[in-house]
């Protein structure tokens, strides 16, 4: 091979693998999570579903309850090792401190509480633009589910 | 290298006629004025005079009729059905297109990864790990949803309550 195919095809490479490299420590280093909660009243009567959680309607099915109607939708952005609380309906509030971005995943920590009452404290680790279902509490006669979905930024 | 080592390898080309004309002419001028190289171009001449003479000489004894015969025959034979993949490939593994195997496999390596990151059509995992679960003392159940790949946390009802209608619900707890 000549030298002049060889150093154009040797540049090219170079600038490539430094550009990609470039491109792949930046993907590593997002500067915070924008983290949504949708908190969702699931009812054991009636037979609704809000159109406004049409995206979270195959998530919710194996659920199991009659209606799903969506009771508030609040979106936070929280930097790295940093917490943000969200005003959960039924007087309880919801912290998620973000953790650690590893692997395209999100590690959130989720603290919540009703009143100063400690309901659940957990770590979890989701994918990027993901999301993890929490439900259980009682509300209104049904139970509340919350939808917590993240995407590093 | 003095001027004649220099020259003297140039006289066989100049010769032969092949030098420009500028270094043609420095040659002649230099053989003309040194007895040494005067003499490596009489001899250089002498050979090829009696190689011409020979050439001429065996020339009419030559057969050229078989010769140019099988260089057609080459020409118009069919070549084996495997000879031309067998050189595609062997040009597809030439240092030059190794080359360019490098970018062009960052590539498909950068597009399958774009495509396990961002939905765009390949369905993303989403399945979340839990690392660890503290439910002050209630009971807990951790579901994963194989359809849309999806965890859920459900925490079941404290049996002292902490709704109002804590009766209500607890008969409508989910049945996964």
């Amino acid at each position: 091979m000549s030298k002049k195919l060889r150093n154009p095809v040797l540049l090219f490479n170079l600038f490539f693998l430094a550009v990609t490299g470039w491109l792949h420590a930046a993907d590593k280093t997002p500067q915070s999570v924008k983290v949504t909660v949708v908190s969702i009243l699931a009812g054991s009567t009636g037979d609704g579903f809000d159109p406004k959680l049409k995206g979270l309607e195959q998530q919710l099915r194996p659920l199991k309850h009659h209606s799903y109607r969506s009771l508030k939708d609040e979106t936070q952005t929280i930097p790295w090792q940093g917490n943000k609380t969200f005003e959960i309906p039924g007087g309880r509030s919801l912290t998620i401190t973000t953790q650690e971005f590893q692997n395209n995943r999100i590690g959130l920590k989720i603290h919540l509480t009703q009143g100063e009452k400690p309901l659940i404290d957990t770590t979890v680790k989701i994918a990027n633009k993901g999301n993890i279902i929490l439900g259980g509490p009682a509300h209104e006669g049904g139970s509340l589910v919350l939808s917590i979905s993240a995407a590093a930024q | 290298m003095s001027q004649c080592e220099f020259l003297e390898e140039s006289i066989g080309r100049w010769l032969d006629g092949e030098l420009p004309p500028a270094e043609s002419e420095a040659v002649r001028r230099h053989v003309a004025s040194c007895a040494d190289c005067g003499a490596v171009c009489q001899r250089l001449e002498k050979i090829q005079l009696t190689l011409g003479t020979l050439l001429a000489a065996e020339a009419a004894r030559l057969e050229f009729a078989p010769f140019w015969l099988e260089v057609q025959h080459r020409i118009e034979a069919k070549r084996p059905w495997h000879v031309e993949p067998i050189e595609a490939v062997q040009s597809l593994f030439s240092v030059p297109r190794l080359a360019w195997l490098v970018p062009a496999a960052i590539i498909l390596v950068l597009g399958f990864l774009s495509l396990a990151k961002w939905p765009t059509g390949v369905e993303v995992n989403n399945y979340a790990s839990v690392e660890s679960i503290d439910a002050h003392g209630r009971n807990v159940a951790l579901l994963r949803e194989d359809e849309t790949k999806t965890t859920i946390i459900w925490l079941y009802q404290d049996p002292e309550g902490e709704d109002e209608n804590v009766e209500e619900t607890a008969k409508s707890g989910p049945a996964f």
